[in-house]
């Protein structure tokens, strides 16, 4: 009774968030959300809660949670929001379901864009894409004359600029926190020098030339960052630049506006967006696009699927992209880029590729994480870490099953 | 005490800078954090400390503590203290301090007034937006209520089974109990992390697991009783209270079997000389004397259900999730310094019980440990 | 007190211990010993992903697993000890060993090894600290003013009844980035010091931590201890003519013996599971645990992968170490056991 109390008291208080958004029809089948819960998501999860019935839970540990709680059965959500690289589990072990027919029922307004085909059939749904790009302090650039950088040699020089400058002592930020972020970097610079992870059956070829010069040019940054980099990631660098600390850093677009938010930025109005540095000269943009979208569960009964697939259209309405325009780089009709998605937009045109989601660019996306901090921390030479990192991958992929 | 057993005056001045020097070691910490929950971000971030201490960019947009509060609540404090401790009527003691209060309240602040704002400008800037934004804004309430059910549970069933064992196990002196202490205490030491590995398929795959026990003809009218269907276990809290006792059983069957073994023999024995069974001398004889040793265990039991983190964050989801892991929620989805500075909100408004129950019951600690639940 | 009777007083307990702890530990065990494996084929897969503005499209041959009735086929095998020598690394250690090899520091590079260095140093170093500790605060408290115990007893107490995470955080909080003990150690020493920046600060962090929160606890126990030291015994001894330090070393120590023991067996079992304190510092980049080492073995991979097998090895070597360490205060234990019996 008390909870059905608290459930419907949280319906109400969700409600009264967008009242003005009414769903266009009632649901009466409950539906279970579960999504990550940056400002994006809970955009989103609000214009769905004015359908009714539908419980959300935003929870940053989704990756975790969701492969084992849409493999039960019945599935315990039946809307899972997701990135590019948490689809790969929930593909695997065939949790989620082919979306083709609700999309022909009820995706009028859905862009071409927006349908993640695998093998031909439509298996999630895009709602925004986001990139790692180049944030700059315009002022400080301006006041020493330096060029915006387009490679990372270029960024070099006038990282050393600056620090000769004394107006920063450590003006290079990065998302170099140990594990997840820290691959993800090494992911974007590895591609920039035209690097490729697999050979013929899923051999680990990262023992190259490509991931020398890649060690080699996140080394050369780490110079000009704060010592503590290996706990830094995407929050601890979005208040480095809030603070004034740094002068530039490859950061996410979704943190973009928050360099302007006057609640917590001092340094409002400085910040220059620009397309991620090539890790070469000449290169493309070092840097991946990945999308964040959702996918319907399997395991639960054709009628849940269709209210919740349903629910999920009047969460990624056009109404709701233009009552939250800058809360993310939307795929979604309606939306109008502004000037905190210059960068983004500007990096895929320069060619960034997309983050290639795969069985195997997983474990080695994991391998990387657990085992690169110990090049960074001194402990190893960058032959030692990457024979690490494929012998890491190695065991992975047996214990998988993609590697004989 | 008899004089030679007072410390030099030397020792006694080093004795006292050590606890001094703790007494700061200890709190501070908890101090900060308390101070930075009630500033605004640029205040809480900035690079200088007495900004932190002080808020001075909050007390502009949100007012604080003036000297004047101050002052008002040191001597409304003061005066109540010492009213309470006079040997007079208790009527006369609310006479008396509505008196008292009335005059620092009302009258003090006109008279301070002379002094122009020298003493009304806020000292401490302080804001409740962050308290208020996770008390209400994210219903942290919610949280409360079931960190109160899990902890509340916890702590019944486990002394409840706590108990029994604890005594039987001080009255036997067989191998198969000494072996049975060993593998509780094996229990205990281990990784955590290892068994829930294993509680949370079970607990999602629930439905199927417990399904035979739904359809086999013997065990089902017993079910259907309940519930129509075998039930998800994942999210619920029942399963999270038998879990947290299951890990923290072997601590409690510990401690209660030395506080029972320090209880004389010769009591039972009387009692079962008297004709009464083993339960009935446990209820009669040694239930009234042993809740010294059953309380200082309980806090112990409370402690570790209200503090557990990889156990409810796992096992636990949105709706049914206790106070700590949805801190850990906070700091994860924290995108500003404003959603850091609530989850440090959340933080001090989750020690804020813990305080009150050492508050309570520090003497209990005490009593009850020297009355023998701790004898190795 | 007769079998049936006994059976019937411990039995809610053991039934709880059996079901939630003794079950997942046999399985743990026999995980340990086993490995899963997914089926996979190779096939040329299309896939789009969204780009800006356009859709991007690639054909790459991917390995997919092989669906049965909805469900990915997986094998299970007994493998030995396979999943052991994954961490052990036998090969690894000979090698190390051997002339040519580097000793200690190429050990040192294998995660397990790695994770048994700091946690047996992070176990052996804080008990001296916290049984010492403990004890001078007890004995501190005990001999100043009886109004004052109650407030000091209190405060000290608060390390220890905070929430861990949180207290680790709290404690973070003051040292990272431009925490406020990190701009006064600067301007003390009058150079940045990263706390955050290099293993060995973090390491005495994690130390610090540990001793400030769990002293506290000795205290409490050491503090109940003194109460219950037998007065006549002093004051005879103080007429001996005994000095202050000889009471502590031959009446009230031999009497707290006892509590020690429980206090150190207690420290080591919770410190050598040390866990929250490498997340609460965010220190795997620099030191990892045991116990850090199981659970991300089974956090899930970017595949969504638990590497149970290689996690359940790797549990039980740890409470391998645990049950050696306990050897040593255990006898005492038994003996006494033995003799009430």
């Amino acid at each position: 009774m008390l909870k059905n109390m608290l459930l419907s008291a949280t319906i109400l208080l969700g409600a009264s968030v967008s009242a003005q958004a009414a769903c266009d029809f009632a649901n009466t089948t409950p539906i279970k959300v579960q999504a990550p819960s940056f400002p994006a998501w809970i955009a989103v999860s609000d214009y769905m809660k004015t359908c009714g019935n539908v419980q959300v839970e935003l929870d940053m540990q989704y990756k975790e949670k969701q492969p084992a709680a849409l493999s039960a059965k019945p599935a315990l959500y039946q809307f899972a929001g997701l990135a590019v690289n948490s689809l790969v589990p929930l593909l695997n072990d065939g949790t989620v379901r082919p979306l083709d027919d609700l999309i022909a029922k009820y995706g009028q307004n859905l862009q071409a864009n927006q349908l993640i085909r695998i093998d031909g059939k439509v298996m999630a749904i895009a709602m925004m894409v986001n990139v790692q790009h180049l944030m700059y302090r315009r002022d400080i650039f301006a006041d020493l004359k330096l060029p915006e950088p387009t490679n990372y040699d270029e960024l070099l020089v006038s990282l050393a600029a600056i620090k000769k400058s004394g107006a920063m002592q450590y003006p290079m930020g990065g998302t170099y926190k140990s594990g997840w972020d820290l691959a993800t970097d090494f992911v974007n610079m590895y591609f920039g020098f035209e690097g490729a992870f697999f050979g013929a059956g899923n051999v680990a070829t990262v023992q190259g030339e490509a991931g020398l010069k890649t060690l080699a040019m996140m080394k050369a940054l780490t110079a000009y960052m704060d010592p503590e980099f290996l706990t830094s990631e995407t929050t601890t660098v979005q208040q480095q630049f809030q603070r004034g600390k740094i002068a530039a850093a490859n950061l996410w677009v979704t943190r973009a506006a928050a360099m302007d938010d006057a609640k917590e930025s001092t340094v409002v109005g400085k910040i220059a967006f620009a397309k991620a540095p090539a890790a070469h000269a000449g290169g493309k943009p070092a840097t991946t696009v990945w999308w964040d979208g959702f996918a319907i569960a399997k395991n639960i009964s054709d009628a849940e699927a269709d209210a919740a697939f349903r629910v999920a259209m009047q969460g990624l309405s056009p109404e709701m992209v233009k009552a939250n325009n800058n809360a993310a780089i939307w795929l979604i009709k309606g939306y109008e880029p502004g000037k905190y998605a210059v960068g983004a937009a500007a990096s895929a045109a320069a060619g960034a590729p997309p983050y290639p989601a795969t069985t195997a660019m997983g474990l080695m996306h994991t391998a990387l994480g657990a085992n690169l901090a110990n090049f960074f921390n001194g402990r190893e030479t960058a032959d030692q870490t990457l024979a690490k990192i494929a012998a890491a991958y190695t065991v992975s992929a047996k214990e998988k099953g993609i590697l004989k | 005490m008899i004089p030679a057993l007072r410390a030099s005056v030397p020792l006694r001045i080093a004795a006292s800078l050590f606890l001094i020097g703790w007494l700061i070691v200890a709190a501070f910490p908890l101090f900060w954090i308390t101070a930075l929950s009630f500033k605004v971000p640029l205040d809480a971030f900035s690079t200088n400390p007495l900004d932190v201490v002080l808020g001075p960019r909050t007390a502009a947009a949100h007012g604080g503590i003036s000297a004047k509060d101050l002052l008002v609540i040191g001597l409304v404090m003061i005066t109540t203290t010492l009213i309470f401790r006079q040997s007079i009527p208790l009527r006369s003691k609310f006479i008396r301090l509505g008196v008292y209060c009335a005059i620092w309240i009302i009258v003090l602040p006109q008279a301070l007034g002379v002094f122009g704002d020298v003493f009304t400008r806020p000292l401490f800037g302080i804001t409740w937006e962050h308290y208020r934004e996770v008390w209400v804004g994210h219903a942290f309430y919610r949280q409360f209520i079931n960190s109160a059910i899990v902890t509340a549970g916890v702590v019944c069933v486990s002394l409840t089974a706590g108990t029994l064992a604890g005594y039987a196990l001080a009255r036997t002196g067989t191998a198969f109990a000494f072996w049975l202490l060993i593998a509780a205490l094996v229990f205990r030491a281990l990784p955590h992390s290892v068994l829930l590995a294993g509680y949370l398929p079970t607990l999602i795959n629930s439905q199927a697991i417990l399904a035979p026990l739904w359809e086999w003809p013997a065990t089902a009218w017993f079910f259907h009783f309940f519930a129509t269907e075998p039930p998800t276990l994942y999210g619920r809290i029942l399963p999270v209270i038998l879990v947290l006792v299951s890990i923290n059983q072997p601590f409690t069957i510990w401690m209660l079997r030395s506080f029972f073994a320090s209880i004389p023999v010769e009591l039972d024995e009387a009692a079962q000389v008297d004709g009464c069974t083993p339960l009935q001398a446990f209820r009669l004889v040694i239930m009234p004397v042993m809740w010294p040793g059953v309380i200082t265990t309980g806090l112990f039991s409370f402690l570790l259900a209200y503090n557990d983190y990889l156990v409810t964050s796992l096992l636990l989801d949105q709706q049914s999730q206790t106070m700590v892991p949805a801190i850990a929620q906070f700091l994860n989805s924290e995108n500003s310094a404003a959603d850091q500075i609530q989850a440090i909100a959340a933080a001090v408004s989750i020690t804020a019980p813990l305080f009150l129950l050492v508050m309570v019951f520090q003497r209990q600690i005490v009593s009850g440990l020297t009355a023998g639940a701790v004898k190795g | 007190m007769r079998g049936r009777v006994f059976l019937g007083f411990i039995a809610p307990s053991l039934v709880l211990m059996i079901i939630f702890i003794a079950l997942p530990l046999v399985s743990v065990a026999w995980q340990s010993f086993h490995a899963t494996q997914g089926v996979f084929e190779n096939v040329l897969v299309e896939s789009c992903a969204p780009g800006f503005l356009t859709q991007t499209c690639v054909k790459t041959i991917q390995s997919r697993p092989i669906m049965q009735a909805g469900v990915a086929v997986t094998q299970t095998s007994f493998v030995g000890w396979d999943n052991y020598r994954q961490l052990l690394q036998p090969d690894a250690v000979g090698k190390a060993f051997s002339p040519t090899g580097q000793g200690m520091s190429a050990l040192l590079h294998i995660d397990f090894y790695n994770a048994l260095r700091f946690t047996l140093t992070f176990t052996l170093i804080t008990l001296p600290f916290i049984i010492g500790l403990g004890l001078l605060l007890a004995l501190a408290v005990d001999d100043i003013a009886r109004g004052l115990r109650g407030p000091v007893i209190f405060v000290t107490l608060l390390p220890y009844i905070i929430t861990p995470v949180i207290g680790a955080l709290s404690i973070r909080w003051l040292f990272v980035g431009d925490g406020v003990l990190t701009d006064a150690l600067r301007a003390i020493t009058g150079h940045d010091v990263s706390m955050f920046g290099q293993g060995w600060t973090i390491e005495l962090m994690m130390l610090f931590y540990r001793i400030w929160h769990i002293a506290p606890f000795a205290f409490v126990v050491f503090y109940a201890g003194l109460q219950t030291v037998n007065r006549d015994i002093i004051e005879a001894s103080v007429i001996d003519g005994a000095t202050r330090m000889e009471r502590l070393r031959y009446v009230i120590i031999p009497h707290l013996v006892p509590l020690i023991v429980f206090v150190t067996l207690i420290h080591l079992m919770d410190s050598f599971r040390v866990f929250d304190e490498i997340v609460g510092f965010a220190a795997q980049a620099y030191r990892i645990s045991l116990q850090w080492l199981t659970y991300s073995l089974l956090t899930p991979d970017q595949t969504g992968n638990r590497a149970i097998a290689r996690a359940s090895a790797s549990a039980m070597l740890t409470m391998l170490g645990i049950v050696v360490l306990l050897l040593v205060p255990l006898r005492r234990t038994w003996r006494d056991h033995r003799g009430k019996s």
